[in-house]
């Protein structure tokens, strides 16, 4: 029983740093139609200018330089890369196969500058442990869980409150139309790009803190993780990426947990869940969980 | 010069290379040779039928595995089928493998179908390293060599032409070379026919398409088939060069160096993909072997930019450059090349074809 | 010959709004139909019930007695309705040629291997529907254009394009969603005149939507008008002409005037796209 809810705690939490990281593929999507493939290679990014950083000016600055790398770097693809095509009119797979360039680029680039090291981000928590009764959990799971509820609670405020959150979901419903009533586009797509690259630096604090032993090249692979949750969420759907992040840490942690129950699917194979979960989803609803699923049009 | 004596020079070109070329060139013109077949599969689902795919590597996963399996003779699990069967049977399991995943791929549109073929990438992966009795796990299996019509793909066939012994690299680059031809007029004659046009129907528009009569999830189901087919024999071809097949091959890295080799040669034209092949899979080897020479690159680990990372830069950033400036692809490129180039003489001599009158040129 | 197109006590909505409701006409065999009515009125969505894009909420659709509702659009199609589009809907990197032949689809048979391999069979097809595509060029004036790619032609010539492939398709019933739209005097002619020799040569019944009175008047033997959704009239162009609601649904009426000063004209969102699309290449 202790070990199931412990099991239950850390899939929830790996759960929201995988909400995290789609709540960002989910704002680009209804913003610019794109999905950003070069996701996982900018969280790497953000952690390594964060492990290099740390030993310098400490941890916090360190995570603030990062969020702010990876923010200006997504507003940048955003304005050289994605805008041109955008004013093109060019189909969206166009867009994306960009990103998967642009990912390319980038994880040649850190796999090259990070080697076989395994690089340490220098978060406080280190190996602390919470005990709540009979149940052990790491402090960064804690750390994590509640800056993930933070963030995803106030991105969801600004959306609903805020004149910025209106000019986003009109973007979503009908960009034309957005347009055409005043909301700068370009503006929104940009704010869209700069969360985006943010919540992925911060995700990759956790991602790679205790108990995890660290990042190395293939972190952004993890990462990509969160496209399953974005996927069973629906693409489209806020409230699905928080609930598909959820379902994915979920089915990774009791998977895992339970490994040895599932020897016969394979060793590890609690990493891959999050993908065999989301082609059952697909397989029953094409267009996710709380997916819309736009009419076609003539 | 016409396009038949044109084609007749390659042909003698290409047959002669095994005299000159030393094995690792050879080995190289081979990797080029299925990469070609392979990105000719994933155009024609990507880039004609306009069906976004990263999953091709489980294909080739698929086509190199099966034939290992269906042809193994070693302590794993395997059928001991003749060689030549094995090869013919694994492109048709990886097309199976298309097959049972078109529930999910038909269903699917452009970006979402993007994101579910990454998961048969690393669910594929996870298989390939846990069934070891199938496998090998971690360290894969030995690709039994290709015997076909008695002819042994091997360093002791015992044949010798014009004093050169033609080993194992020598008879298989023929065999990929016509292969790669094969694939190629076999894709050139679909994509100009009734179903080439019905998938690129569908990839401009899945409603115009279907009111035109094209049943468009059984269009968008044959693309996926045609071109898990392409991968397997790819996947074949591959095992067969490498000599043992590992799983860390066919990840993520394989899907999208296919998927750049497409978007390099242009999305929809077929021919381009060989040049996509040539400069992903032969660029980086080509490198390698004259790293020495070579200012600006460093041998792998030493600190500075390796070959193989200076390849992927220089592909990734094309691969954005062109679909920024031209989705077309370098076939795109070469034809505005080409235009700005002064017309041949034989233009220039006839006015009714030339737009300016001759006396118009500087 | 199939018999008559029957639209049944059409109802559409979209989310609440109602598009269509309890719309009836019947298109018979050898005649062009015209419908009428300003945007918006539900002439666009008739034409994608016909087709099997959307499904209505109530009624549906036959021809010569098949129920053609609740089929998938590719089976509709090839039971004989041919579609041209209002917002260009070809394949603009394929040229002109290759175009009109996917009009051929449903006529034609070979598949993946046929093709591939070239065998016999998939060569003769493939002769066959060059031939007969030409003729159609020719038909709608487009032969010079053949070798074109789609995209670049004007939109006037796309919109023949349009006509061309559903002709290709040979269809019993050949819908037209604003053919002439952006077409100049002459092209509006030429169209007017293929889709008459349609209706005489191949005994096809024309369906069309048109915002061009002075062609609707010519043409048609019958016409049907919709507003929001519901239908107003129906009858001959002269009936149409003299329906007092008619007259009020087109506020003292362009009916057989100048088709310009009329608001569902291509200066609305049609035209607009297809500036976009210009600028973009």
């Amino acid at each position: 029983m202790t070990k199931l809810i412990e099991l239950l705690v850390n899939g929830v939490s790996l759960g929201m740093l995988y909400a995290l990281i789609s709540v960002g593929f989910v704002v680009v999507f209804r913003s610019t139609d794109v999905i950003n493939f070069a996701q996982g290679s900018t969280l790497l990014g953000g952690g390594y200018v964060i492990a290099r950083l740390s030993p310098h000016t400490g941890f916090w600055l360190a995570v603030l330089a990062g969020v702010a790398a990876t923010a200006a770097f997504a507003m940048l693809v955003d304005r050289l890369l994605i805008r041109p095509l955008r004013q093109r009119g060019a189909r969206h797979d166009v867009a994306a196969i960009v990103t998967i360039g642009l990912d390319v680029v980038l994880l040649t680039d850190l796999t090259r500058r990070i080697g076989s090291d395994m690089l340490h981000l220098g978060d406080p928590w280190g190996n602390a442990v919470v005990n709540v009764g009979p149940v052990t959990i790491a402090q960064t799971r804690v750390a994590a869980m509640l800056t993930a509820l933070v963030l995803i609670g106030l991105f969801g405020l600004a959306f609903q409150r805020t004149g910025w959150g209106v000019a986003m979901r009109a973007t979503a419903e009908d960009t034309e139309a957005a347009m055409l009533s005043g909301v700068r586009h370009n503006r929104v797509t940009l704010s869209a790009w700069a969360i985006a690259g943010a919540l992925a630096a911060v995700a990759s604090v956790f991602l790679t803190a205790s108990p995890s032993p660290g990042m190395d090249a293939a972190t952004g692979q993890t990462a990509l993780k969160a496209f399953p949750a974005a996927v069973v969420g629906g693409l489209d759907s806020m409230t699905g990426a928080l609930a598909g992040g959820v379902i994915m840490g979920l089915a990774e942690s009791l998977a895992s947990g339970y490994q040895e129950q599932l020897s016969f699917l394979g060793q590890g194979f609690g990493s891959v869940m999050p993908w065999v979960v989301m082609l059952l989803v697909l397989l029953v609803k094409p267009s996710g969980l709380f997916g819309t699923k736009a009419a076609a049009r003539v | 010069m016409s396009r038949r004596v044109l084609a007749a020079a390659a042909a003698v070109v290409l047959a002669v290379v095994p005299f000159y070329a030393d094995t690792s060139l050879l080995q190289m013109g081979l990797f080029v040779c299925a990469a070609t077949i392979g990105a000719i599969g994933l155009n024609l689902l990507s880039g004609v039928a306009g069906q976004l795919s990263l999953g091709h590597a489980f294909f080739l996963a698929v086509g190199a595995y099966g034939y290992v399996a269906l042809a193994g003779t070693d302590d794993r699990a395997g059928l001991g089928l003749p060689t030549w069967l094995a090869a013919l049977l694994a492109p048709a399991l990886a097309g199976l493998a298309g097959l049972a995943f078109s529930p999910i791929s038909s269903r699917l549109r452009g970006l979402y179908l993007g994101v579910a073929t990454l998961a048969l990438v690393y669910i594929g992966q996870h298989v390939l390293y846990s069934a070891t009795g199938l496998t090998g796990g971690y360290d894969g299996r030995p690709t039994p060599p290709l015997s076909l019509f008695g002819l042994k793909f091997g360093d002791d066939s015992g044949i010798t032409v014009l004093n050169v012994p033609l080993g194992q690299y020598e008879l298989l680059w023929y065999l990929g070379v016509a292969l790669a031809v094969l694939a190629w007029w076999f894709a050139r004659g679909v994509v100009a026919g009734r179903p080439g046009r019905g998938l690129q129907a569908v990839r401009d528009g899945e409603v115009p398409a279907a009111a035109m009569g094209v049943a468009v999830r059984r269009a968008k189901t044959s693309a996926f088939v045609l071109s898990s087919v392409y991968a397997g024999v790819a996947g074949v071809l591959y095992a067969l060069i490498v000599g043992r097949v590992v799983p860390d091959s066919f990840g993520l890295t394989m899907s999208i160096d296919y998927l750049a080799m497409v978007v390099l040669g242009g999305m929809g034209v077929v021919g381009g993909s060989a040049v996509g092949a040539a400069i992903v899979t032969g660029l980086p080897l080509l490198l390698g072997r004259y790293v020495d020479a070579l200012p600006l690159l460093a041998e792998p680990g030493s600190g500075g930019v390796d070959p193989s990372s200076f390849a992927r830069y220089l592909y990734g950033a094309l691969v954005i450059v062109l679909m920024i400036f031209e989705p077309d692809g370098l076939a795109a490129v070469a034809r505005r090349v080409r235009a700005l180039l002064p017309a041949p003489p034989a233009v220039r001599t006839s006015p009714s074809t030339s737009p300016h009158p001759r006396g118009g040129r500087p | 010959m199939t018999g008559a197109l029957a639209v049944e006590d059409v109802a559409l909505s979209f989310a609440g709004v109602t598009a269509l409701d309890g719309v009836s006409f019947r298109v018979e065999p050898s005649t062009v139909h015209a419908v009428i009515g300003p945007n918006g009125a539900g002439k666009t969505s008739t034409f994608n019930v016909i087709c099997g894009v959307y499904t209505p909420d109530r009624g549906g659709v036959t021809l010569g007695g098949n129920r053609l509702t609740g089929l998938p659009p590719h089976r509709i199609a090839r039971l004989g309705i041919g579609r041209a589009f209002q917002n260009i809907a070809l394949s603009g990197r394929q040229t002109v040629l290759e175009n009109i032949l996917l009009g051929r689809h449903v006529l034609t048979r070979a598949g993946v291997i046929a093709s591939g391999l070239r065998l016999p069979a998939a060569r003769r097809e493939a002769r066959e529907g060059r031939a007969k595509a030409a003729e159609i060029a020719e038909l709608v004036g487009m032969a010079p254009l053949l070798d074109r790619p789609a995209g670049g032609l004007s939109y006037g010539d796309k919109k023949r394009l349009e006509l061309a492939r559903a002709l290709a398709m040979e269809p019993s019933v050949l819908l037209l969603d604003e053919p002439v739209a952006g077409m100049n005097d002459e092209e509006t002619a030429r169209t007017a005149g293929v889709i008459r020799d349609v209706r005489d040569r191949t005994g096809v019944s024309v369906l069309l939507i048109e915002h061009d009175m002075s062609l609707v008047m010519d043409v048609s033997d019958r016409v049907t008008v919709l507003d929001f959704g519901r239908l107003v009239a129906d009858g001959t162009p002269a009936e149409v002409r003299r329906h007092p609601e008619v007259l009020r649904a087109y506020l003292g009426g362009a009916l057989g005037d100048d088709p310009g000063g009329e608001p569902g004209d291509t200066a609305g969102g049609e035209g607009r796209d297809h500036d976009h699309h210009q600028e973009d290449k």
